[in-house]
């Protein structure tokens, strides 16, 4: 099982795109690094207990997209040289995590400097922790 | 993995349609001309208060009762005049299992592996392994919920076309549950098989089913695909400050909260609306069991 893959029901995104983002996300933080291989359709299927076809439509997008590569009979595994998601869909969803973010920051009274600065120290953190971040393991 | 590999060719009618399915109980009408297609290899949830009309629906899908008015059309058969050759492709997992209750599980479906063409013994031992149902037990000695299993384990065994399952966690502890929605994917990871479910346990079925149907005193008020239904519906949360013109939101539900008002809308619309950067609503999506409620529930508008 992937560390950190999870389903969100009060996520509007459909289950099949927050498995296919969630497994480019941790691809893109070196979580998956090339190579390693993924469950099998059937046994993520049943780890995240969702339709199975809900995954398999995931892993074939993330086929078609190069980010996932199959091997006949031995699996499905990262690719070798795994494209970064293009440059709208990527900014689409870092808008979409910020105003989630700037929200709570506005809500708890933070300043805007405390704001950049936290942010600042995660994003250094998960930079050097190559790929490990807090609330990563299981 | 070949959930998507055309094992069977795919019946272009549906393995189930409704037509104008109508139910009378006396003076009341339990089902007001219900119609509904089950696409082949979909899975598709049929969700409700109690009462709201399920029950005669399943029955009347069964060839166990029949309709006031209205066509069963089932793997492309009449139910109604056909019921004992189509039920053989038909594994069913009634909301309360009847069974001889002196036989035992395994008693049971060595009786039901000489009435089905294709079954799988060994199938049946896992599953009530995996299960922890005791083979020997008297069927009248076990638990609601282990009763309910030795039905899927009995329905599953017959390779079946289609699975109609009646509410098949009622009763079940959280662990159980998880149980039989794994034996659930396993089977739709394996053969792709249709699956028709009532539940009341919308957490599970919003993972699995891929369309969804909600029946509210016997009339079909929805009949969507999840993904199209959870990308549409959202709940505005306006603190007092705010006072929100309603009627131009079209809202399905309403409720005044201590801190303001909440509406629930049918058909979001971001553009129209503003952010709250902007001073506009608090956005949030909505779970199925949410979205359930809005358009059940107390707080629906009429």
């Amino acid at each position: 099982m992937p560390p950190a893959l999870r389903i969100d029901p009060r996520d509007a995104r459909p289950i099949w795109r927050q498995i296919e983002e969630g497994v480019q996300h941790l691809v893109a933080r070196g979580a998956l690094p090339s190579g390693t291989a993924v469950p099998s359709v059937r046994d993520l299927a049943k780890d995240l207990q969702v339709n199975p076809a809900t995954v398999f439509k995931a892993y074939q997008r993330l086929t078609d997209a190069g980010v996932l590569t199959v091997r006949r009979g031995e699996g499905t595994f990262v690719a070798d040289s795994p494209p970064a998601a293009s440059d709208a869909q990527r900014l689409g969803r870092l808008r979409e995590e910020a105003v989630r973010y700037a929200s709570l920051a506005v809500t708890l009274g933070a300043s805007r400097e405390e704001t950049v600065a936290t942010l600042e120290a995660v994003w250094r953190g998960l930079k050097d922790g190559n790929g490990k971040a807090e609330g990563d393991e299981e | 993995m070949n959930t998507h590999d055309p094992v069977a060719p795919i019946d272009p009618v549906g393995p189930i349609v409704l037509e104008g399915l109508t139910v009378r109980y006396g003076e009341r009408l339990a089902l007001d001309s219900v119609s509904l297609t089950v696409p082949e290899r979909s899975v598709y949830a049929l969700l409700g208060r109690n009462g709201a009309g399920k029950s005669s629906l399943v029955r009347c899908l069964l060839g166990e009762q029949k309709p006031a008015a209205g066509r069963v059309s089932l793997l492309g058969r009449n139910v109604w005049t056909e019921r004992a050759a189509i039920l053989k492709d038909v594994g069913v997992v009634p909301e309360e299992p009847n069974m001889p209750p002196a036989m035992s599980a395994r008693q049971i479906a060595r009786f039901c592996s000489r009435l089905y063409p294709r079954w799988d013994a060994a199938g049946v031992e896992a599953r009530l392994k995996r299960f922890r149902v005791p083979a020997e037990t008297p069927f009248g000695r076990l638990s609601k919920g282990q009763k309910g299993q030795v039905a899927l384990t009995l329905a599953l065994a017959s390779a079946p076309r289609l699975l109609v399952l009646d509410d098949p966690t009622l009763g079940l502890d959280a662990v159980a549950r998880k149980a039989v929605f794994e034996e659930l994917i396993g089977e739709l990871a394996d053969r792709g098989t249709t699956v028709f479910i009532t539940s009341h346990d919308l957490a599970g079925v919003e993972r699995i089913a891929d369309r969804v149907a909600v029946l509210r005193q016997g009339e079909l008020v929805l009949d969507e695909e999840m993904d199209a239904l959870k990308h549409r519906f959202r709940r505005l949360s306006f603190p007092a400050a705010l006072t929100p013109r309603l009627e131009a939101l079209a809202p399905v539900a309403v409720a005044s909260r201590s801190w303001g008002i909440e509406a629930v809308v049918a058909h979001y619309d971001e553009e129209r609306l503003g952010s709250p950067e902007e001073g506009g609503p608090e956005v949030s999506a909505l779970t199925l069991e949410e979205i359930f409620i809005a358009l059940t529930g107390e707080e629906a508008e009429r």
